[in-house]
């Protein structure tokens, strides 16, 4: 029996899954944490108030309670407010201009990831490059972060927040996030070997003896492997910009979620990570509508590429 | 035509100078962003230094003439056999959103206190000083005490918030307030990510000269000096010692002294088997070298002049009235008294490590995480002197939220002793570190130590009707203490704050700061 | 160059970088004011710190700190990427989509916050790396899975297993010499060390991360010193202050666990 509906179908029900289970996933983990938003802020022993402050907060029936009531609050938009990060401000205005600086950084260290991976398909980023890439690959993204915070901050020092300042750090960031921690030697090789798997098949032989392109033929049979790496690469990217967010100081969703859960806001933690698991469910749907497109293109390609 | 020419020349000098001065932004680096922009939730001195400059407090301690004075209030009289005041408050002061200030707001902030629903440690003690408000007129407020106060002006240092920006006297830490607050200070304050920016707001009361701050987060203490010194900030409130030399060593750049009050102490817990007999904590005592410490950690040689760090043998500073002067320090360590000590009380040694009750002691002491940058490496310094007197150890560095949570609730059990810093204003009240932990007393009472004399001094001091009998009430608690040893008590380090030459008339108020900041200049 | 040459080298790098873990002091020497900031010529064979102390105490301790999570971060790593093959080779769909949807779920996680929330839920007396290495582990398991699986496909998955076993082999020699032993080797011990190098360089990310919001450490106890407290040191020689040789070490311990990971990835590479 022809299987070829399963993966995709995994992928769309994971996609749908993941913005309800990571953060219930994370409730569970912060409510394991010692103390809460509450006593912290008005402590028993020394302030009375404190039950009916997680009371309001919602703290004051365990982790499903808490969970069910910020999800029905989540699914019509309402976030509430930051605890203890920035006290009074809407959780929906910290994401908010903290989405576009981790799109931008993201987005920017991705361009090279798509620019190695396409070189490594159609061969004219040449296999010698590789040990070079894969050095650098082998720097931790904590250091080069490190190096790009002392230039800035040598450069800026307390205008390191101004608007020029920010898009260096976002340069800086991009080219830490990209190059560090085998990013871009991960694409590269990766989608390498891929390609240079496929193209040892025979029919690619025999496509090459019919006169017809390398690419053309092996494209659809790769692409669904291909837009995996990428989403893999994608989410190691996003996990990555938590270390250079924090470092560099760059106001994103990954510093967001870094300060939410060393303060135990819990509103900016499950709301941050909301943030990401949609856009990790994001990527998963792409991914699977590739895989779907593909399996359809084949099934109806009469090329006899197998089906 | 050339004297005209002049004349226009010279009044577009100073009209650009002025325009500078009040468009130019003073930036500074602070020790951490606040916690909140309101006053009710204040946790840290960072917190107490910003709502300076955002709110007015009902009385103050004017920086210069020292004298009890008030921006909002016109006057005050006894009321109510003396348990109550009743305070005129100034006409003409406006918030910053522009509504005037009244008596009701006065009573709005007392009764914010005093009501339950409001989750604020500073308004719990508030409780005990106040049992209510009335509003008389608009500009008259009849505040009640619960007992009667020999300084009652002294128990109304609180700031004063706008009723009409609460929707009840239940006020809650993440309201809009606390984010974008709205007071009768010098600066209006709206609190980013990364700092708080200030403008100036003027009012009845107050022509600030600087037209905005902005305060940011200081982090790493070679970076703040660093820039600094490159004229990317024009201010750190407060220099670490180490960092000391380097701005002194700059002519653009002047330490100016920032009245703190603030000694650093070991607190030691007495309800542990082997810390329970005070030789043991004598001896804790004479193992530690504070000299030396106070070189490793501060910078601070042996025998240097005009040190910015004294040592203490008690809860106060050494210039505070009151400070014992009769009982000694103790600068140096004493192995042979304090093994003696340790003796006598019990302790065994075996293969160099002391043991109580065939039980090898491991000390497990904490430290408040950020002292470190003040004085870098002085727990591990700590550790290793403890070391050396025969006592195993484990370090912690202690969070700030678990050090409000647990250390000065008195849930730190697991600890042997705790590393911190304490600082205090005008009025050096100790009884919450001292008291015995009941009923709102002894709120800050770290290993909840008790002891029934010493609660009677603090009762002495509370209960103290002249200056005098309070001074003889802490003396006599300054001696107990020091025999007592629920605290090691290491030193008053003096806190600096460096500024660039271009910012003049900065007067420093001990405490709250930005106390005097109408008189600030700032011409970049 | 052989295979043995890189086995050497690779075994030679992590020897260094993992063995003198158990022979770090407790805690740091005393003080020396005298000698502080010292050059490795004056002070060998690393240098001081500000203190006088030798760098090598430093290097020890996050030798230490590193040196058994590390490991048992890439055994994690290694087991599930066998088990992830060995399910491809079932030929069971059903255990194939379960085993990749909750690899998705898994991998969704936002990895960092995960560890942190795990790091801060120890208490203060029982921080180490263990629980943020095994976190770590078990969320980059599914990649691992996804490899080794992807392999386990190209072998031809369930009809290898079938064709073996047309040979005479039992299914404990199939499954453990032919496919683990022979084929997902080279994934399966890549993989490992690749964990092991990310936990490591996860400690000095999070090390440091503390360091700079002055927090106690996440991974180790408050008295030992990690390889980050190097790279600390040596981020200030760009601020002026005479901490160039700390960073240099940092690095090359850095390098020397990144020299282990590509040679044994070298030496375990398929023929």
């Amino acid at each position: 029996m022809n299987s070829w509906w399963i993966r995709p179908l995994v992928r769309l029900v994971a996609a749908a899954l993941l913005p309800v289970a990571v953060p219930g996933i994370l409730t569970a983990l912060i409510w394991a944490l010692p103390g809460d938003p509450a006593s912290i802020i008005c402590p028993p022993a020394i302030c009375g108030g404190t039950e009916e402050l997680a009371e309001k907060w919602n703290l004051h029936q365990g982790p499903w309670h808490f969970f069910s009531t910020w999800m029905k609050a989540a699914l019509s938009g309402d976030l509430g407010n930051s605890w203890r990060m920035q006290p009074g401000v809407p959780v929906v205005e910290l994401i908010a201009e903290s989405v576009p600086w981790t799109a931008a950084l993201v987005t920017m260290a991705f361009i090279p990831l798509v620019l190695g991976a396409t070189g490594a398909a159609s061969r004219w980023l040449s296999d010698k490059l590789d040990p070079l890439i894969r050095l650098v690959g082998l720097t931790p993204s904590v250091v080069l972060a490190l190096l790009a915070a002392a230039a800035v901050t040598i450069h800026y020092g307390a205008n390191a927040y101004d608007d020029d300042a920010m898009r260096v750090k976002i340069l800086l960031g991009a080219l830490t996030l990209g190059l560090a921690d085998a990013a871009l030697s991960g694409a590269v090789t990766g989608v390498r070997g891929l390609m240079e798997e496929e193209r040892k098949q025979r029919y690619v032989q025999i496509a090459i003896l019919r006169g017809e392109s390398v690419l053309s033929n092996t494209l659809p049979n790769v692409l669904p492997a291909i837009a995996g790496q990428m989403r893999a690469r994608l989410l190691h990217l996003l996990s990555g910009a938590v270390i250079v967010e924090v470092v560099i100081r760059i106001d994103g969703l990954g510093d967001l979620l870094w300060q939410g859960t060393l303060t135990q806001d819990f509103g900016v933690v499950l709301a941050s990570a909301f943030a990401f698991a949609i856009l990790s469910a994001v990527l998963l749907l792409g991914q699977a509508l590739v895989e779907i497109g593909v399996a359809l293109h084949v099934r109806r390609s009469p090329k006899g590429v197998p089906a | 035509m050339m004297q005209n020419h002049k004349l226009l020349l010279s009044l577009s000098v100073v009209v650009g100078t002025l325009a500078l001065s009040t468009g130019s932004t003073l930036n500074f680096y602070e020790e951490s962003l606040p916690s909140s922009m309101n006053p009710m939730f204040a946790q840290s001195m960072v917190d107490n230094r910003v709502h300076e400059l955002v709110f007015d407090r009902l009385y103050y301690f004017d920086p210069i003439t020292n004298e009890l004075t008030s921006r909002v209030v016109e006057r005050w009289e006894l009321a109510d056999g003396g348990k109550a005041v009743k305070l005129f408050v100034k006409k003409g002061i406006r918030w910053q959103d522009g509504e005037a200030l009244g008596a009701d707001d006065v009573c709005f902030t007392i009764n914010a206190m005093l009501d339950e629903g409001t989750p604020s440690p500073i308004a719990e003690k508030q409780r005990a000083v106040f049992s209510g408000c009335e509003v008389e007129s608009k500009d008259t407020a009849v505040v009640q005490f619960t007992q009667i106060f020999h300084n009652p002006l002294n128990q109304l240092g609180f700031y004063v918030l706008p009723e009409h920006k609460f929707e009840s006297t239940a006020i809650q830490p993440d309201d809009a307030f606390s984010n974008r607050p709205e007071g009768t200070g010098a600066y209006s304050g709206s609190m980013g990510r990364r700092g708080v920016t200030f403008g100036a707001k003027k009012n009845a009361h107050h022509e600030p000269r600087i037209g905005q701050l902005s305060l940011q987060e200081g982090g790493d203490p070679l970076v703040q000096v660093r820039t600094l010194l490159n004229n990317g900030v024009q201010g750190i409130v407060a220099v670490p010692p180490p960092y000391r030399a380097d701005v002194s060593a700059s002519d653009e750049l002047s330490l100016k002294s920032y009245d703190l009050r603030s000694w650093w102490f070991v607190a030691v817990n007495q309800d542990k088997p082997y810390l329970k007999d005070k030789r043991v904590r004598q001896a804790l005592n004479l193992i530690l070298d504070r000299t030396d410490l106070r070189e490793k950690s501060i910078g601070v040689k042996p025998g240097e002049q005009n040190s910015p760090c004294e040592f203490i043998s008690g809860p106060f500073v050494q210039t505070s009235p009151y400070y014992n002067r009769s009982i000694d320090v103790q600068p140096r360590s004493d192995l042979e008294q304090a093994f003696v000590l340790l003796e006598q009380a019990g302790l065994t040694q075996t293969g160099g490590r002391w043991h109580y009750k065939g039980q090898p002691i491991t000390l497990r002491i904490g430290m408040k995480a950020p002292l470190n940058n003040e004085a870098p490496d002085l727990l591990s310094q700590i550790g290793n002197q403890l070391s050396a007197g025969g006592f195993d150890r484990q370090e912690f560095r202690i969070t700030v939220d678990d050090w409000n949570r647990q250390v000065l609730t008195g849930e730190a059990e697991d600890y042997d002793m705790v590393v911190g810093k304490w600082s205090f204003g005008l009025v050096e009240d100790v009884n919450p570190l001292f008291h015995t932990r009941n009923g709102g007393r002894g709120a800050l009472n770290i290993f909840n130590y008790t002891n029934p004399q010493v609660d009677a001094l603090l009762a002495q001091y509370q209960s103290a009707k002249t200056d005098t009998q309070a001074r003889d009430a802490y003396h006599k608690l300054h001696e107990k203490l020091d025999d007592e040893l629920p605290y090691l008590f290491l030193w008053k380090l003096d806190t600096k704050s460096a500024w660039r030459t271009e910012v003049r008339g900065n007067t420093i108020a001990p405490y709250y700061y930005w106390t005097a900041v109408d008189n600030w200049k700032y011409s970049p | 160059m052989s295979r043995w040459y890189w086995t050497g080298l690779g075994l030679a790098a992590m020897g260094c970088v993992l063995i003198p873990g158990f022979f770090a002091p407790e805690h740091l020497s005393p003080s020396d004011l005298s000698m502080a900031y010292s050059s490795p010529g004056a002070a060998p064979p690393f240098g001081t710190d500000s203190m006088g102390r030798p760098l090598l105490e430093y290097a020890l301790q996050g030798s230490r700190v590193i040196a058994l999570p590390s490991i048992v971060a890439g055994l994690v790593v290694m087991f599930f990427a066998v088990i992830g093959g060995l399910i491809a080779c079932t030929g069971s769909h059903r255990l194939e989509a379960i085993t990749r949807a909750f690899g998705e779920l898994l991998g969704a996680l936002p990895r960092m916050v995960v560890v942190l929330i795990v790091a801060l839920l120890m208490p203060p007396e029982d921080r180490s790396l263990y629980p943020i290495a095994i976190s770590w582990a078990l969320l980059a398991a599914p990649g691992a899975m996804d490899e080794a699986s992807a392999v386990a496909a190209r072998l031809g998955g369930a009809r290898f297993v079938e064709a073996l076993r047309a040979h005479g082999f039992s299914r404990f020699r199939i499954y453990l010499w032919h496919i683990v032993g022979l084929n997902l080797r080279p994934v399966v011990a890549r993989q490992g060390m690749e964990t092991l190098m990310q936990v490591v360089f996860l400690e000095i990310a999070l090390s440091y991360l503390a360091l700079q919001d002055t927090q106690p450490s996440f991974t180790h106890g408050d008295s030992e010193m990690s390889w980050a407290d190097l790279l600390y040191m040596g981020y200030q020689a760009f601020l002026e202050v005479p901490t160039w040789h700390a960073m240099q070490l940092g690095i090359g311990l850095v390098a020397l666990v990144a020299l282990a990971t590509v040679c044994v990835g070298r030496a375990v590479r398929p023929r």
